[in-house]
């Protein structure tokens, strides 16, 4: 029973951490910029779904859109008034980097002044542990996670691969010569990249709102779980990345059966090591030569 | 006051030997460490156990703590090294991340969350350094040596190598250098010097914990030589200076609150890290824009 | 300075080298012998396989089949930077000149073969760095960086590294491409100069007139196929192989 009820949390763990692994490999594969600011885009997307629900008082719909506003603004703005400048003179993988990381810095303090350095959760009708059978405990929200993260798979498959969009945006990431041909600027598509890829982690934020719960740190949390992910997934793949995100989530729940909570984030971090050794090109990704 | 104007002096030492062991190689050899606050801690530990369960002496415990940093160190370099630079950031993450849970769980050699108390000062030739100015004067002596050694690393063959790497991997590979053999070696030398660091530390707050030793930790010696001037050699000792008055400058503004100014810290090298990436990517000491290679 | 080796030693032997990535064939049975002394020149249209040749002999990729051999020995399974040490160097053709660092530490770091955090050495060193530097006219520019340097200068620096790596077998990757005809006719003159001590050297070039100038021998190499080698005259005047090259295929 433990084993199952471990499974499950894992699912639930796992499909967040697909969506953020996805949102970052996204950018990162395609604009081979190491968006640091990722966990923050997480931890606005969250708080302001948290100000507006739990405080403010609004419907969660509502809600839902300003975190997914606020998120997007953040990640656009970035790359439009940040990378794209350092880019333009020096862009170095280091200096994209440091930047990014500032950023990060900034934004996980700002949350802490102006919220509490403590944890807040959303509490909604879905959060409730319900007994589904003797010993097992689920709340129906992990369905809606679950289903969600679905959801945005699905959406996000579409648009890679149905429409000019999408195509060109995998073409960014192999030859920015060819965007070009389709009436677009590698400047825009990297816009629309940040774009796509701050919108993928709302749902995981306001989920996570609404289950574990939030903390201004969390987004550090958020970039290990992504670079690993990105990492064993194999960089370039988003199907690697989300399916390592899965991976890692169940492992990090799992392993929870043989050893203590305080070690969870370490196994992550185990996993990547192994794979650094033996597969550095991931599940899914090309191989890596320096 | 004086008491206090020597407990900063030796804070900036030990900070200085950091920021300038990371520079070596960030600024140098252009790989991105995360886990620097590790080998400090790992250096931290080692004298602090040597010294109450064995023996005070300094040479001793400092050359313990360079040594099992430096070993440890290269069991990052080594794999972590075979592939691109992004993967060392990863793994130096995993690292740091490993690290503390280790510090925090070995309670039989780091005393677990409680940490280590007790720790003796140092003996060097019979002398026991138990006046804070006498620990003061050991320190700046260490900080010379450590700028010594950088400076002779840094301007000789083996500086030469790293840039080289830095600049261009694949040409210095074809020009005959074993890229993985220099950086691993620099990987060690920084992380030796940084356990170094660490003993000094351990012998001079007798009592230390893995609070010292978090990613914060990490990230701040980050911002000191960001902000400092990468690839310069007195940059990193400027951004050490520079973000230890942080704090102590900050309590002079009246309209701070004083609970937030950990927080105003951090933005502030946020800040300072992102406008000079974007204007001034040398840092306040290397200044000069580092333009696109030749 | 004066070599051990005779004038037509064969230096580099390439035999019946393949490559294919996937379904593409990027090297189709080659064989190639290099002498001491000799410049080569290898031409050919795009994408006809010359750069991956090069890369091949410098251990940057695996043959699929085949043998190099170099001083009778073979080049199996060496990383760059051990065949580097062995005494074969390259230019590229985007240089990757090392840019943040001075003229003079670009060169003397080539002199630098240890791994090791000191090497001894040093006065040596710096002597024959002085001397490479005289030699191609950068000595008044050797605390200028790299990256600021003109681009007659640049191509002179790319140059004076491989000078500096005392290696036997030069490749170099479209050397000479964009000077002007002054910086053409002392770079000739330095190849030339460094051929008769014994170096061996073999050339990628686009350029005809410099293939003219330069060679002493021409390699035709099309669509990873070795077509004809000769002297430049016999290559050059074969009209088959013109039309290759300019683009008009049977």
């Amino acid at each position: 029973m433990l084993f199952t009820q471990l499974f499950i949390n894992g699912l639930q763990t796992g499909a967040l951490y697909a969506l953020i692994a996805a949102g970052f490999s996204l950018i990162f594969g395609m604009t081979r910029i190491f968006h640091a600011a990722h966990g923050a885009t997480f931890t606005i997307a969250g708080y302001i779904f948290y100000e507006c629900y739990s405080v403010l008082h609004l419907s969660w719909p509502v809600a839902a859109l300003a975190a997914t506003f606020a998120a997007s603004l953040f990640g656009v703005l970035l790359d439009r008034y940040v990378y794209a400048i350092i880019q333009r003179h020096e862009g170095s993988f280091f200096t994209v980097f440091v930047a990014s990381f500032g950023m990060a810095i900034i934004v996980q303090n700002l949350i802490a002044m102006i919220f509490d350095r403590g944890a807040v959760t959303v509490s909604t009708p879905l959060s409730k542990s319900l007994e589904v059978i003797p010993g097992l405990y689920v709340a129906p929200i992990a369905a809606v996670v679950i289903a969600c993260a679905l959801i945005f798979f699905i959406a996000l498959q579409w648009l890679l691969t149905k429409t000019n969009l999408g195509i060109a945006l995998r073409a960014l990431g192999e030859n920015p010569n060819l965007i070009e041909v389709y009436g677009l600027t590698p400047r825009l598509l990297s816009q629309y990249v940040f774009l796509i890829g701050s919108i993928l982690v709302v749902p995981a934020a306001i989920l996570t709102a609404a289950t574990s719960g939030l903390n201004p740190a969390m987004g550090n949390h958020v970039m290990l779980i992504s670079i690993a992910a990105t990492i064993v997934g194999g960089v370039g793949s988003l199907r690697g990345a989300a399916m390592a995100g899965l991976i890692l989530g169940m492992a990090e729940n799992l392993c929870l059966a043989v050893i203590d909570p305080q070690w969870s984030e370490a196994v992550t971090f185990v996993i990547l090591f192994l794979f650094i050794l033996f597969r550095p090109g991931g599940v899914y990704g090309r191989a890596v030569m320096s | 006051m004086i008491a206090y104007l020597q407990n900063i002096a030796v804070l900036f030492c030990i900070n200085a030997i950091l920021a300038l062991t990371l520079n070596f190689i960030m600024g140098y050899a252009g790989i991105f460490s995360l886990a620097h606050a590790i080998f400090f801690g790992v250096g931290a530990y080692a004298t602090a156990y040597i010294a109450m369960h064995a023996s005070d002496s300094l040479l001793l415990c400092m050359a313990a703590s360079a040594a099992i940093s430096a070993i440890l160190s290269m069991a990052l370099a080594l794999p972590a090294l075979r592939v691109r630079g992004e993967y060392f950031v990863a793994a130096s993450l995993g690292l740091q991340v490993i690290g503390v849970t280790i510090f925090s769980e070995w309670k039989s050699i780091t005393g677990g969350l409680g940490g280590m108390i007790g720790i003796p000062r140092p003996k060097l030739w019979g002398y026991t350094f138990n006046d804070d100015t006498a620990f003061l004067m050991l320190a700046l002596v260490v900080l010379g040596i450590v700028v010594g050694i950088t400076a002779l690393l840094v301007r000789g063959s083996f500086g030469r190598s790293l840039m080289a790497i830095r600049d261009s991997e694949s040409a210095a590979q074809t020009y005959g250098k074993h890229v993985n053999a220099v950086k691993t070696l620099s990987v060690a030398v920084a992380a030796g010097l940084a356990g170094v660091a660490g003993s000094l530390y351990a012998f001079y707050i007798s009592f230390i914990n893995v609070e010292s030793f978090v990613l914060e930790t990490s990230i701040l010696l980050m911002a000191m030589v960001i902000i400092g001037g990468t690839g310069t050699l007195f940059g990193p000792i400027v951004g050490a200076a520079l973000l230890m008055s942080l704090p102590a400058a900050l309590t002079y503004l009246p309209f701070l609150p004083p609970t937030e100014l950990g927080s105003i810290q951090q933005i502030i090298y946020g800040l300072a890290m992102v406008l000079l990436m974007m204007f001034r990517p040398g840092g306040l000491v290397g200044g000069r824009s580092k333009e696109k290679s030749a | 300075m004066t070599t051990s080796t005779s004038p037509q030693e064969i230096l580099l032997e390439i035999k019946n080298v393949n490559k294919n990535f996937g379904g593409l064939q990027a090297i189709d049975d080659v064989t190639l012998d290099l002498p001491a002394g000799v410049i080569t020149t290898l031409v050919g249209p795009n994408g006809a396989g010359k750069t991956t040749l090069f890369n091949l002999i410098t251990g940057h990729l695996i043959p699929s089949s085949g043998t190099i051999h170099w001083l009778g020995k073979p080049l199996k399974g060496f990383q760059p930077w051990q065949v580097a040490r062995l005494g074969i160097a390259r230019t590229f053709q985007d240089l990757r000149l090392y840019s943040q660092m001075t003229v003079e530490e670009n060169v003397m770091t080539v002199t630098e073969r240890s791994s090791w955090l000191w090497q001894g050495g040093r006065q040596a060193a710096e002597q024959r760095v002085t001397e490479i530097l005289t030699e191609t006219q950068l000595l008044d520019k050797r605390h200028e960086r790299a990256v600021d340097l003109a681009y007659a200068e640049r191509k002179f620096l790319s140059l004076a590294r491989i000078m500096a790596s005392e290696a036997k077998l030069w490749l170099l990757d479209e050397p000479a491409s964009g000077l002007d005809p002054r910086s053409f006719d002392r770079f000739v003159t330095l190849l030339r100069d460094y051929a008769k001590r014994g170096i061996t050297i073999c050339i990628i070039e686009h350029n005809l007139d410099i293939v003219i100038k330069l060679s002493d021998r021409v390699a035709f190499l099309d669509q990873g196929k070795l077509l004809a080698q000769g002297s430049s005259e016999d290559i050059l005047k074969d009209p088959h192989l013109a039309a290759i090259y300019f683009g008009e295929r049977a």
